[in-house]
């Protein structure tokens, strides 16, 4: 089709629009325009509980290792546990950022990106779920300690502490480079593809796909 | 000053009604939803109103939100139903004739040209309804948020598959 003929076809319907199209005032003014966008509002509430359970938690930890500073393998379990916190307490922050940056007025590529990363959101629990494994134990020594005030540390033999510390982190670096593949600029990949499909939803899967849409579209 | 907050919204309205009808109409193929779609952008138009920044044309204002709104509406999962007891059978864009049989090989081909950009990804989609409505690159660049070059370069292709759409008719 020749551009000519392109602005035949648009020119005929942009008459047909300006003769046959018109606005029902009565619908429009019938419509609750004060209603606010609710799922907005509803995630922004989550996630603004999330900063406040993590904050919490961050606080608690920092106190549970100021307490047992003296005891070297509860203060570092204790800091393996904050960190891991801070995290997602950084997560959550930033997605109560990115929520409060979404103005529809603002550029669709710009907009579209920063909602689809708040839909992404599940995929940092998931990382961080891969990323506590080599160094689960430290949840599980605090839990212990601070519950049942059980030291499991004193029951166990040093030189296993010791083998199993060098197994777990020789994990950490496989593991590092496994999760830095989990992210939508890999989802051609199949294994990552799946991989992420296992441990999260549809929703969040189509957001991740949305993301690489959006980055073919933007080069 | 409310009452005339909503006068001047609904003449803006009106004067672009043509914006969100071909937005509404390439966004939701479902007739029963579009609806929905058409109250959803005149909600958020509404909620923006203050915030319109001068510095943007109204209808670069129009586009961005109704095209976001339209976007998030189209990747919602769920399917919906209609809720709006107050639109019976009324739409907020009527237009007459909508059902009636294409006679004309104009509108044929106009038929064809829809079901070409419907069946175009969200932001192409977006990318060509901007081009057909004789934006200059440079404003389709601000409102979608690429460059210049990149509106060019993704038109130009958008229309050669279109040259070989209508090839094959």
């Amino acid at each position: 089709m020749e551009a000519s003929e392109l602005k035949k076809i648009l020119a005929a319907y942009e008459t047909k629009l300006d003769k046959k199209l018109s606005l029902n005032l009565a619908s429009l003014k019938n419509i609750n325009l004060d209603k606010s966008e609710k799922k907005t509002q509803t995630i922004l509430i989550y996630r603004i509980i999330e900063i406040v359970v993590f904050a919490l938690l961050a606080l608690f930890i920092g106190n549970y290792i100021a307490i047992n500073w003296n005891q070297t393998h509860l203060a570092i379990s204790g800091i393996i546990v904050g960190v891991f916190t801070l995290i997602a307490l950084a997560g959550s922050i930033g997605q109560v950022t990115l929520l409060q940056q979404i103005d529809f007025a603002k550029p669709i590529v710009d907009i579209r990106k920063k909602i689809e990363l708040v839909n992404t959101h599940g995929l940092l629990f998931v990382k961080l779920m891969f990323l506590s494994a080599p160094i689960w134990w430290a949840y599980i020594v605090v839990g212990s300690d601070y519950l049942f005030n059980i030291d499991l540390y004193a029951h166990m033999d040093t030189g296993f502490v010791l083998k199993y510390l060098m197994v777990n982190s020789l994990l950490i670096i496989p593991l590092v480079w496994f999760l830095n593949k989990l992210t939508y600029k890999n989802l051609h990949i199949k294994w990552v593809k799946k991989t992420i499909g296992l441990f999260i939803g549809t929703k969040t899967m189509k957001a991740l796909e949305f993301l690489n849409d959006i980055e073919e579209f933007e080069n | 000053m409310e009452a005339n907050k909503k006068e001047r919204f609904i003449k803006t309205i009106d004067y672009h009604k043509k914006i969100i009808y071909k937005i509404v109409n390439s966004y939701c193929p479902n007739r029963e939803h579009r609806k929905d779609l058409e109250q959803e952008i005149i909600i958020q138009l509404w909620n923006s109103f203050d915030n319109y920044n001068k510095k943007y044309k109204y209808s670069t204002w129009m586009y961005r939100i109704a095209l976001n709104v339209a976007i998030s509406f189209y990747r919602k999962e769920k399917k919906r139903s209609v809720k709006n007891d107050f639109y019976n059978e009324a739409s907020i864009f009527n237009i007459v004739d909508e059902n009636e049989e294409n006679k004309t090989e104009l509108d044929y081909h106009l038929k064809l040209l829809q079901k070409f950009i419907n069946n175009l990804n969200e932001l192409n989609k977006a990318l060509m309804l901007l081009y057909l409505d004789e934006k200059n690159y440079e404003e389709i660049a601000k409102i979608l948020g690429i460059t210049k070059t990149n509106v060019a370069t993704k038109i130009s292709r958008i229309k050669l598959e279109l040259k070989k759409e209508f090839q094959n008719i």
